[in-house]
């Protein structure tokens, strides 16, 4: 097997155009999973963590941009205000050795159902930054996956990072078999815009990709008091909570059934929102 | 070079002369384990040491009719691939009598394994790679292909359970037991409760997966081997390999948990051995997560029926449990599901029957606390179910059906103080503030539930042989081939030799986990501690004999010991319990014996009463244990801190059983689906509660020093007192564990 070690990033886009089969690693928290139990064995690796531009954040206009390589260690510690639904999230990927070492990058990268940066990925409306030697192009995150750890990237791109607009309320819930170190059995993340009057939703395992519920955003979005922030008719949080649970397709598996994981997807649902709409409340936009 | 700043290594706690034994000593292996000084069985260096990893089979029955080499032999750095058409030809496993001779009988399994072109489980190591490195070893043993004439395999328990038979039992424990007419009496009781519980299979994860290293020279064989029965494990390989057992050497200094999954010989050691023998090198083989889960067995699955008639007072007048548990076609466990009920309430009729299933599956073994884990939840949830039918307190009802005698052999209990227990522990917890009633507190969103349920393990001893040399320098050294797999077995033996001896603590040593040593027992079924303590003690009173005797020669009485040896120009003096000379080891049987026989006269056993809160979401199911008391009746605590940390580690692995712990059979082909960390749920710090335990320290006078065995009572009745608590909290009853959040709702 060879081991690729740019330390530029041109020097990677060169690389992965050279070989496309080559696995990209970064934290190696799935790479190296799958390449101890043997289930695939690639030809090359191409080691991503010296190329620095990864590892950076700043803003992009009026986006953060955060390059795919940075951890969700450190997205917790510097990013928790700017992006708390992501922060919120992170803090409940592994243990502190993965989050020191696993990356948003390579959770969108393995595009697993069950990847828990995915959700509020999805409710900030993010856009994934592809890049090959062709060019670069920023993919809606709802489009980016295509199946079960499938997604639109092409063997020559690397996903450079991700762009989100701060702001705003955000909220993230996983319901998990235990108590830290798990596999989500359903994840959900909301996002409510004050400027835009909008929601975001984002649902973690409980379909063939992460996804949208874009029925309940809308019908929330109609259906808030943006004006007078007054408090949600549990009518409106119940239709959401419904909402979000049907636009799930869930199945049985040994993590739990299919019906409940549409129940705790609507009561995440409820409960997300209960909690982003009194921050609104107390502390105003 | 960089240099290590000096930490202060603590002072060793300075015990008082005599006052070792009752005292909370740091354990004597903890520095060496925290440092890394410690070198475990696949930590040793051989100038020639290979490495080898085992092929295993992909069926759950047939036959091998052709396997394929040739790639896995090209890759660089393979030195050989052994199968059943080349590997040494050993000895079969032979079956032996327990009481006579545990050697033979200690297989993990009846295979022959590559001398055999059968498979009889879905895992079953046929084929093995030797190699220059671990790497090329695990790059070519993936490489090896076969070919299988399949047949048709027993493998979904759900579906065999229909042929069940009943299990005959064997010297300690009876497969049937009946007390008047059970059926009868629960058909007339004035209350009753018929229920089914399962439990699902469990795998061992000791923090140390199963290793060997196998040396050779000439026909002498040395094995560092993960294994907490290294006498039964030399004279096992001594028949396997035909060499006399004096040329076998089994090691195991320090093994990282056993738990009875390394009591037994797995394929591993076996073909370790085998494989060194074929390559003329040391070998290595040390197994991967999953390849334990594969070649080393685990807790059987059960399902019960458990009945229970009482009168409206809540007298018990019927007992009825029946378990079905599984073995594999090529040996297993039958695990005693049905020991708490035969010795923990006073029921006037009673009948418990323990039925088996074969299935084509990697056999069963040993999982600390085996018939008790299974039993108490079964039992334990069903008083509590019988409780809320006669509105009583649960405690209550239990304490109403304390038996005078031993409810099966009408035998007198050595010690018996469950009541006690009972007692101090509800007011240590808060028993009294709970609410009775079903999802009736509240916090928030959660569900709060108290539970409560008996701890319950009988206690067995063995034979130590035990050398105790005291020499003039002051110090002394303990020998005795027991097992330290973290449990503080060396540290405690320290205390009790150096009370015994009038020592300090710190001048006593011990030597362990060597089959050259004089043969200690296998470390299981709580037995340990009692066991070599008997000898130890004994030892140390022959030696305080002689020691007295040379005092009085040399008139140096009321000095210590070593002033007495000094005196006397004695170098050292020694005293031993037993010998492994053919006379010896015949005396050792008849020790044996007549302390088993000695010890059947009372019904003697380990008992706590467990209580928990937990918090269930109200909203999601999510349960959380929020808090934990355990107080137990476990005889004289040699050592506080130790006894403390299995405890709480019983506790613990109770907790795993109760939430999250299964093995996974794909019921189409008998593959274990939970073959890792990454699918087998063990639970995790952030679902342990702060876990109090407590013990009430009444010796048990029928045995050595009071000691009762506590490595495995811990467990009991805690996947019992969370699903009693679960119902508490929810209403609802849960009989299928794991309690999975989709259950609780
Ligand atoms: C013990 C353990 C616990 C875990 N717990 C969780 C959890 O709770 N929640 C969760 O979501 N995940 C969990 N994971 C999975 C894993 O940690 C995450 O998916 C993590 O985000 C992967 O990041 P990484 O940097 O380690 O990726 P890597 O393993 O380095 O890569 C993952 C994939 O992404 C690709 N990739 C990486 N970077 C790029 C790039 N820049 N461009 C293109 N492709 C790229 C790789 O080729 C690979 O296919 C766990 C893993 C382990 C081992």
């Amino acid at each position: 097997m060879d081991f690729l070690r740019p330390s530029t990033w041109d020097e990677a886009l060169a690389a992965k155009a050279a070989h496309p089969d080559a696995v990209p690693i970064a934290g190696g928290t799935d790479v190296m999973v799958e390449l101890n139990f043997d289930r695939r064995r690639p030809p090359a690796l191409l080691d991503l963590t010296r190329v620095a531009p990864l590892t950076e954040w700043g803003t992009d206009g009026d986006l953060l941009r955060v390059g795919a390589g940075v951890s969700y260690r450190r997205i917790i510690e510097e990013l928790g205000s700017r992006l708390p639904g992501l922060a919120m999230a992170s803090r409940t990927v592994g243990s502190p050795q993965i989050r020191n070492r696993g990356t948003v990058g390579g959770n969108l990268g393995s595009a697993s159902p069950a990847g828990d940066a995915h959700p509020p990925l999805l409710a900030a409306g993010a856009l994934v930054e592809l890049a090959s030697v062709r060019g670069v192009r920023r993919v809606p995150v709802d489009g980016f996956f295509r199946g079960p750890k499938r997604s639109v990237l092409e063997p020559d791109e690397l996903i450079a990072g991700f762009l989100v607009r701060p702001g705003g309320a955000q909220q993230f819930a996983k319901v998990g078999t235990r108590n830290a170190m798990v596999i989500a059995v359903c994840s959900f993340a909301l996002s409510l815009s004050l400027e835009t009057r909008s929601v975001g939703t984002g649902i973690g395992s409980a379909a063939p990709t992460p996804l949208r519920a874009t029925e309940a955003e809308e019908f929330l979005s109609r259906e808030l008091d943006w004006e007078a922030r007054g408090p949600v008719p549990p009518s409106v949080a119940q239709r959401f909570g419904e909402l979000v649970a049907a636009a799930a397709s869930p199945i049985d598996d040994v993590r739990g059934t299919a019906a409940y994981r549409s129940h705790a997807l609507s009561v995440l649902a409820r409960r997300t929102l209960a909690w982003a709409w009194k921050g609104f409340r107390e502390v105003g936009p | 070079m960089t240099t290590h700043a000096k930490t202060p290594v603590d002072p060793a706690p300075s015990v008082p002369v005599g006052g070792a034994v009752g005292r909370p000593v740091d354990r004597r292996d903890g520095h060496a384990k925290v440092t890394g000084a410690a070198r475990f069985s696949a930590e040793h260096h051989y100038p020639d040491l290979t490495y080898a990893t085992m092929v295993h089979a992909t069926i759950a029955r047939g036959t091998i009719t052709a396997i394929d080499t040739a790639a896995a032999v090209a890759v660089p750095g393979v030195v050989a691939v052994l199968t059943h058409l080349n590997a040494p030809r050993i000895r079969p496993v032979r079956k032996g009598n327990i009481v006579r001779d545990l050697g033979p009988s200690v297989s993990g399994t009846e295979v022959n394994y590559l001398n055999t072109d059968q498979v009889f489980w879905d895992g079953q190591p046929i084929a093995v790679v030797v190699a220059q490195t671990s790497v090329a070893a695990n790059e070519a043993a993936p490489l090896v292909t076969v070919t299988y004439r399949e047949q048709q395999a027993r493998v979904d328990f759900a579906a065999e359970q229909h042929n069940a038979t009943p299990a005959k039992g064997d010297l300690t424990f009876a497969g049937t037991k009946k007390k008047g007419d059970a059926e009868a009496a629960l058909a007339t009781a004035q209350v009753s409760v018929d229920l089914r519980y399962t439990t699902p299979g469990l795998q061992h994860n000791t923090i140390e997966p199963h290793a060997t290293i196998a040396v050779w020279s000439g026909d002498h064989l040395t094995v560092h081997d993960t294994t907490q029965s290294t006498d039964a494990s030399h004279k096992y390989l001594a028949w396997r390999f035909g060499v006399p057992a004096a040329q076998v050497r089994v090691r195991a200094e320090f093994v990282g948990g056993a738990f009875g999954g390394k009591f037994a010989v797995w394929p591993g050691t076996v073909i370790a051995a085998m494989a060194a023998k074929a390559v003329g090198r040391p070998v290595r083989l040390a197994l991967s997560r999953k390849a334990v889960s594969r070649a080393a067995g685990g807790r059987t699955a059960s399902t019960n029926r458990i009945a229970l008639g009482a009168t409206r007072d809540g007298r018990l007048t019927a007992l009825i449990q029946d378990s079905i548990t599984h073995v594999g076609s090529v040996g297993g466990l039958l695990e005693a599901t049905s020991s708490p009920a035969r010795h923990l309430y006073g029921a006037k009729n009673m009948l418990t029957r323990q039925n088996l299933v074969e299935m084509d599956l990697l056999p069963n073994t040993w999982l600390r606390a085996p018939g008790e884990a299974i039993g108490s939840f079964v039992l334990e949830s069903a008083m509590d179910e019988l409780a809320y039918e006669l509105a009583m307190d649960p405690i209550d009802l239990r304490m109403r059906n304390e038996p005078a005698t031993d409810p099966t052999s009408g035998k007198k209990f050595s010690q018996r103080m469950l009541r006690e227990a009972f007692e101090a522990g509800a007011e240590r917890f808060g028993w009294a503030d709970r609410n009775p009633s079903p999802r009736s507190m509240r916090d928030g969103e959660w569900l709060v539930g108290m539970g409560a349920a008996t701890a319950y393990h009988p206690v067995l001893r063995l034979v130590a042989d035990v050398k105790v040399r005291l020499s003039n320098d002051g110090t002394a050294l303990v020998q005795c081939g027991f097992h330290e797999m973290g449990m503080a077995a060396a540290t405690v033996q320290a205390q009790i030799a150096a009370d015994a001896l009038g020592i300090a603590y710190e001048k006593v040593r011990v030597e362990y986990g060597d089959s050259d040593l004089p043969p200690g027992p296998m470390a299981g079924n709580s037995n340990q501690t009692a066991t070599v303590a008997t000898s130890v003690l004994a030892a140390c009173a022959e030696l305080t004999r002689k020691v007295t005797a040379l005092a009085r020669k040399t008139g140096t009485t009321g000095q210590e010991p070593a002033a007495t040896l000094r005196a006397a120009h004695t170098p050292f003096l020694e005293a031993s319990v037993g010998s492994t000379s053919r006379l010896g080891s015949l005396r050792s049987q008849g020790r044996f014996l007549a302390t088993f026989l000695k010890d059947q006269r009372w019904s003697k056993a380990a008992r706590g009463a467990q209580f928990c809160e937990v918090r269930v979401n109200a909203d999601t199911g999510e349960l959380r244990i929020s808090r934990w008391l355990g107080m137990f009746d476990v005889g004289h605590i040699i050592n506080p801190k130790t006894a403390a940390s299995q405890l709480r580690g019983s506790i613990v692995m109770g907790i795993g059983m109760a939430m999250s712990e299964q093995t996974l059979v794909d019921p189409r082909n008998g593959r274990t689906m939970s073959a890792g960390l990454d699918s087998y749920y063990l639970p995790v710090h952030a679902d342990i509660p702060p876990i109090d335990v407590a013990w009430l320290n009444e010796p048990d006078k029928s045995m050595p020093l009071g000691i009762i065995g506590l490595g495995e009572v811990g467990m009991t009745g805690v996947a019992a007192a969370i699903a009693n608590a679960v119902y508490h909290a929810t209403g609802r009853r849960i009989r299928d564990l794991p309690i999975s959040l989709d259950k609780t709702l």
